[in-house]
């Protein structure tokens, strides 16, 4: 009975050190532990890998038929989502170009404040044809709108008031057949007449320059004021071509305008011209 | 179709004519559609309905835009009556056939606006206009005929079997 005490005793205190030993061995900082943890994890690492993807691969076997519904309905949804955000955008698009345009046209109004008073329209509808280039505003009689008032953007001219009703009016482009501006050439300062072409072409010409004038392709076409409808110094476009006249005694010249006709959406109108 | 019924549609694609198809100009060209719908009509029906048809379409279009009425009516009433014309001589059921119809149709109507527009006194360059609006206008409407075509002879077929 003595015996069988005293050899549980020494089992004990066998294993009692044992224990004291390794945890001893095991601390941290020490080298010697370290080398022992890492040698039973490398050991073990191939067999814990094979586990641990084992394991992976069943859980999502398992899963596969849930996560599959699952994703039927996420991706319907995303798709909904995207849907949504990407007509949120162009909506956002098109509410950031507005409010540059308005910007510009705001700036505009303030920098030539002092020589004009505007009023900013929209455009309404087109000319319904190709051979015209007529527009419609949303200003009318009740703006104070009256023909032959000039229009224009901050690029350039655009043309005049030709019709009046309470509500709306309609403008003639300079890119119409039936108009006509009294112009010049910014640096040389020859006058001519820029008319238009066909309403769909979105080009004017000037005619009627002297053949011996110096023109150059890019030149810039500006208002005379002469003919007392347009104000004085409205650019109106560039020189792309130069053509001879039949007669040979006149060159004409393809302007293209500087402000866009064929894609217009904000003007200004000026009311009155301040002396 | 009945003529308040004619009347509401050309006033509709009028419309349309006026603003949305402003956004889908090809080099500034929009297509015609008051001509299209003479020019389907005159093809399908004969040349006295696309006579009939043109000169209403275009009388309309001249109201919409308010200056020189007549002009349209005319050029889009003798379009109607060429395809009418063509259309007797054609084999119908081919919407290639009508594309090619279409553009000659167009050509020859614009070409009655080009000397309509001369008699009126104004002045649009022979070159612009044959380079810069016939040609590409009647282009346009013709390359739009495959896409229409099959949708307005079903129209047409489903109004011809009504009581």
């Amino acid at each position: 009975m003595r015996g069988a005490t005293a050899k549980r005793l020494f089992l004990l205190a066998v294993l009692l050190a044992t224990t004291l030993a390794v945890m001893h061995f095991t601390v941290p900082e020490r080298t010697r532990s370290v080398s022992l943890e890492y040698r039973f994890r490398d050991t073990l690492a191939p067999v814990q890998v094979g586990l641990t993807w084992l394991s992976g691969q069943v859980r999502h076997l398992m899963s596969l038929p849930v996560s599959t519904v699952r994703a039927g309905a996420r991706n319907q949804f995303l798709e909904q989502e995207v849907a949504r955000l990407e007509s949120q955008v162009v909506k956002l698009t098109e509410y950031k170009l507005e409010s540059e345009r308005l910007a510009n046209l705001l700036n505009y109004k303030h920098i030539v404040a002092e020589d004009y008073n505007l009023l900013a329209a929209s455009v309404v509808s087109r000319d319904p044809g190709n051979w015209f280039g007529t527009v419609s505003l949303n200003r009318g009689a009740v703006d104070g709108i009256k023909e032959n008032m000039t229009v224009l953007t901050p690029e350039g001219l655009v043309g005049r008031v030709f019709s009046v009703s309470s509500t709306t009016c309609g403008v003639l482009l300079i890119t119409d057949p039936r108009s006509g501006v009294g112009s010049l050439i910014q640096e040389s300062r020859i006058s001519g007449v820029v008319e238009g072409t066909a309403g769909s072409i979105g080009m004017a010409r000037m005619i009627h320059i002297p053949n011996n004038a110096p023109l150059e392709i890019g030149q810039a076409v500006i208002t005379s004021g002469l003919g007392s409808i347009f104000p004085k110094d409205i650019p109106i476009g560039e020189i792309t071509d130069i053509r001879s006249e039949p007669s040979g005694l006149f060159n004409s010249a393809d302007i293209c305008p500087y402000a866009d006709l064929s894609r217009l959406e904000e003007v200004l109108i000026i009311t009155s011209v301040n002396t | 179709m009945p003529f308040p019924a004619l009347l509401l549609l050309f006033g509709a694609v009028l419309i349309l004519q006026s603003t949305v198809l402003g956004f889908i100009t090809v080099y500034g060209i929009k297509p015609d559609l008051i001509l299209l719908m003479a020019v389907f009509n005159g093809f399908l029906l004969g040349p006295r309905q696309g006579a009939f048809l043109g000169f209403v379409g275009g009388i309309m279009a001249d109201l919409f835009t308010g200056s020189y009425i007549g002009m349209n009516a005319i050029s889009k009433m003798v379009a109607g009556y060429l395809a009418g014309i063509f259309g007797e001589r054609f084999y119908q059921d081919n919407a290639l056939v009508l594309s090619g119809v279409t553009f000659v149709s167009s050509i020859l109507g614009l070409l009655v606006d080009y000397l309509l527009l001369h008699f009126l006194e104004i002045q649009v360059t022979i070159f612009y206009a044959f380079f810069r609006v016939i040609i590409p206008t009647a282009f346009y409407n013709a390359v739009l005929v495959p896409l229409l075509y099959g949708h307005v002879l079903r129209f047409m077929k489903i109004k011809s079997s009504e009581p």
